[in-house]
């Protein structure tokens, strides 16, 4: 860009072309900016393109037909009238040459009496003459002084147009162009003859015509042109628009009414007007939303209908397990008085009973999960209160274990939108499993929070499992050892229904296992409703003497409840290091 | 002298071993198993609880609770296979006290009952403010300007809780233990719906209450003497 002797170059060119390059630069931008704001908009709307096609082509082929009729038109009427001038001039000429011959002039101050005569007759005998004039042959003596009508237009006629006469001795003409007073010009055709004057000799006749009126008819004729391709152009547009119009409203129409079936309003339907192609669309659209309504409400049906099952189970089953349950009870309360197999008959029987009756509950419990007839009653709490609670619970039966439940809380507000009653079954099942499988040894419960997700980490140190296991621990009635008693009870649906709570906050259960290493259960639970889980403070693995988790008995726990989202990096969080 | 339980539920085998059970704690036990008669057996039997179906040929257990609460303020004690369903707060609305679910231990049901039963320990001439309210505790009335406003006892026993301790916010928890006699977690509906059942006796404009003040986020205050 700059050239060879640059360094020479003094530094205010330089800033110049900087400055230069800038605002070109800046152009460029916006310019860009632009086309792609049009491009967008091309590309959004069918109706644009289709009418800035129609008009696009219209004006193309209407400028086309424009400009060859008003060159057709001008060609015709200015050849006819060439010939009608050229008549006219060849007429006259011949006149005055009559004249001229039939004079019988004997001095100067005749012959140019007569010529200026002639000059004045022809002007005033021949429409559309802007100036007749009389000129002298090269080759003819000065004789008379050349008459003319109008001197100013003398220019006019070229020496070429001369000297065509000149050598032909007949009729030649030439296009000009006639000054007009308003400083344009008229076209206009210069017409030539050769005379022959008494006494004077050899003389050129000019005749100068205006074609004035039929520049105003052509003029006229390219207006209402004009005005005709123009009102075409509107008219094509307005065409273009309304034929859009037709196609598009009812494609419109079916991409709105397809949206609120989405959303669920699944009685909405398109309005079939006529019988044409769209209206076959929408009839095609409207059968497809009704057969998708027919389902749906089939299947809602069916669902109320399972619904309605569970509960009548549920009734008819519990009644009389309720009157069992008392039986067995006075049963057992009686067996001191029974002989030994009467009595352990009486234990045995009211231990099943329990057994029987947390499986029926459960069972009904994941039923309702199926039917999607489970509802979450959920309120703002601190997730640590529930773990207190439930470890409160369960402390004495891990005691009985030999267990020791160690709480790991992170020392900011955990709270979740979170239904209570369900997160406190759900970290139960959690510790009464790891109790069951921890093997004497102690298990931690961690809680930690960030801005969105509370986690919950229930970690034992017992027998562990597989990465296989721990795969299928959520599958209802599912056993890692066909072979291992259930010693608490646990009727093989807890972490399944465990699961089901967890998702229907929203949140998520995962399971982790080592042999030999212990098993680790996570619970998350989102901290708003609908926010979705993609960061987790807690690992599922946990990390061993994590710095950041404080002791059990922390004094913090009284901390006023903030909302989460000022809580953007809590002291706990940490990096997950499981895959 | 033994306190009499109307039971009244259509499954015989059920209303037997409740008998025994009631019997062996020394409960005087009737029984209705159609639901068209018991307002009627609830009238000649005159109890001093009601254990309560809710699901009964000839009328349902909520108008039964209903017709009963109209000419009675005796406790009611529901008996429901559905703990999770819209007929528990139904019932509770139609004026029932409490309710246990199915199936149900027999120790459940004596201590529901008695917890029912207990009246509120009145010890000499107690008298409470709540708001524009006087309480007199052992006579078992509640007085806005000497006139008298008919509570059931469960509705007396709630309004004394509150106006013993005016300083104090109950949780819903709490009420359930002193009220109710749960010493576990219960059902916090139960009390929803008495404190409305309340507030529509004994407030002036139920949409803004004054004797019973809601605490948003922890429960239930009550409001501050007039006088």
């Amino acid at each position: 860009m700059t050239d060879a002797a640059g360094g020479a170059d003094p530094p205010p060119r330089a800033d110049a072309f900087a400055g230069v390059r800038r605002r070109a630069e800046r152009w460029r931008r916006l310019l860009r900016v632009r086309a792609r704001l049009a491009l967008l908009a091309w590309r959004r709307s069918l109706r644009l393109r289709v009418a800035s096609t129609t008009v696009a082509v219209g004006v193309i082929a209407l400028a086309l037909l424009g400009l060859l009729l008003s060159a057709q038109i001008r060609d015709g009427l200015f050849d006819d009238r060439r010939d009608q001038v050229l008549a006219d001039a060849a007429t006259r000429a011949d006149l005055a040459q009559q004249q001229f011959d039939a004079s019988t002039v004997s001095s100067t101050q005749e012959v140019q009496q007569l010529a200026t005569d002639m000059v004045a007759g022809l002007q005033e005998t021949s429409a559309g003459s802007s100036g007749v004039f009389l000129m002298r042959s090269p080759n003819t003596p000065a004789l008379i002084l050349d008459p003319s009508t109008n001197d100013s237009l003398r220019p006019l006629i070229s020496p070429e147009l001369r000297e065509r006469v000149q050598a032909d001795h007949f009729q030649a003409w030439q296009s000009v162009a006639i000054p007009r007073s308003d400083g344009g010009v008229t076209p206009g055709i210069a017409v030539g003859s050769a005379v022959t004057l008494p006494l004077a000799g050899e003389y050129e006749l000019y005749l100068i015509y205006s074609l004035g009126a039929e520049q105003q008819n052509l003029d006229l004729l390219q207006g209402v042109l004009t005005v005709g391709a123009v009102s075409l152009l509107v008219l094509l547009l307005a065409m273009a628009w309304y034929l859009t119009r037709q196609v598009l409203d009812p494609v419109q129409q079916a991409a709105r009414t397809a949206e609120r079936l989405a959303h669920g309003h699944l009685t909405e339907r398109m309005q079939v007007r006529g019988d044409d192609e769209l209206a076959l669309l929408g009839r095609s659209f409207n059968e497809m939303a009704e057969s998708l309504q027919h389902q749906i409400e089939r299947l809602a049906n069916l669902s109320l209908m399972q619904q309605r099952f569970v509960s009548d189970v549920s009734h008819e089953l519990r009644t009389p397990l309720t009157t069992v349950r008392m039986a067995s009870e006075v049963l057992y309360h009686a067996r001191d008085e029974f002989t030994p197999v009467q009595a352990r008959s009486a234990e045995l029987l009211q231990t099943q009973l329990d057994r029987f009756e947390a499986l029926l509950a459960d069972l009904l419990e994941i039923s309702r999960f199926d039917a999607g007839a489970a509802t979450l009653e959920a309120e703002e709490a601190d997730v640590r209160e529930v773990v207190r609670r439930v470890v409160d619970l369960t402390a004495p039966l891990a005691a009985n274990r030999g267990s020791e439940l160690v709480m790991h809380l992170a020392s900011s507000s955990c709270t979740a939108d979170i239904d209570q009653r369900r997160v406190e079954r759900v970290l139960r099942n959690l510790i009464v499993n790891a109790i069951e499988h921890g093997e004497g040894g102690p298990i931690d419960v961690l809680v930690g929070v960030d801005a969105r997700v509370v986690d919950v980490v229930v970690r034992d140190h017992g027998i562990g499992m597989t990465a296989m296991e721990a795969e299928h621990v959520f599958d209802r009635f599912w056993r890692a050892d066909p072979a291992r008693a259930r010693t608490l009870g646990g009727t093989g649906l807890g972490l399944a229904i465990s699961l089901e709570d967890a998702r229907l906050h929203g949140g998520d259960l995962e399971a982790w296992g080592s042999p030999g290493e212990g098993a680790a259960f996570r619970l998350s639970l989102p901290r708003r409703a609908g926010q979705s889980i993609t960061t987790h403070p807690l690992a599922l693995r946990p990390v061993r003497s994590d710095p950041n988790l404080e002791p059990p008995d922390d004094t913090s726990a009284a901390n006023p409840a903030a909302l989460p989202d000022l809580h953007p990096e809590s002291p706990t969080s940490h990096e997950e290091v499981n895959g | 002298m033994n306190a009499r339980v109307l039971v009244v539920d259509d499954d015989a085998a059920l209303s037997e071993m409740i008998g025994i059970v009631l019997q062996s704690e020394n409960f005087e036990a009737s029984f209705c198993a159609d639901g068209a008669k018991a307002v009627d057996a609830f009238r000649t039997v005159e109890p001093d609880l009601v254990l309560l179906d809710l699901m009964l040929p000839g009328m349902d257990g909520i108008e039964i609770c209903r017709r009963i609460r109209a000419e009675s303020g005796v406790p009611i004690v529901m008996l429901t296979a559905k703990s999770d369903t819209t007929d528990v707060v139904k019932g509770l609305e139609a004026g029932a006290d409490d309710y246990i679910a199915k199936p149900f231990k027999p120790t459940e049901l004596v201590a529901r009952i008695r917890a029912r039963l207990r009246h509120g320990e009145t010890q000499g001439t107690e008298q409470l403010l709540i708001a524009d309210l006087a309480i007199d505790v052992p006579g078992h009335r509640v007085t806005r300007d000497s006139e008298a406003i008919n509570l059931t006892p469960l509705e007396f026993d709630l309004i004394v809780a509150l106006a013993r301790k005016p300083w104090q916010v109950f949780s819903r928890e709490v009420l359930l233990e002193q009220v109710w006699g749960y010493r576990h977690q219960a059902d916090t509906r139960l009390v929803n719906v008495h404190v409305q059942r309340l507030r529509a006796k004994v407030e002036k404009d139920p949409e803004n209450p004054e004797v019973v003040v809601t605490v948003r986020g922890v429960g239930y205050r009550a409001g501050t003497p007039v006088r």
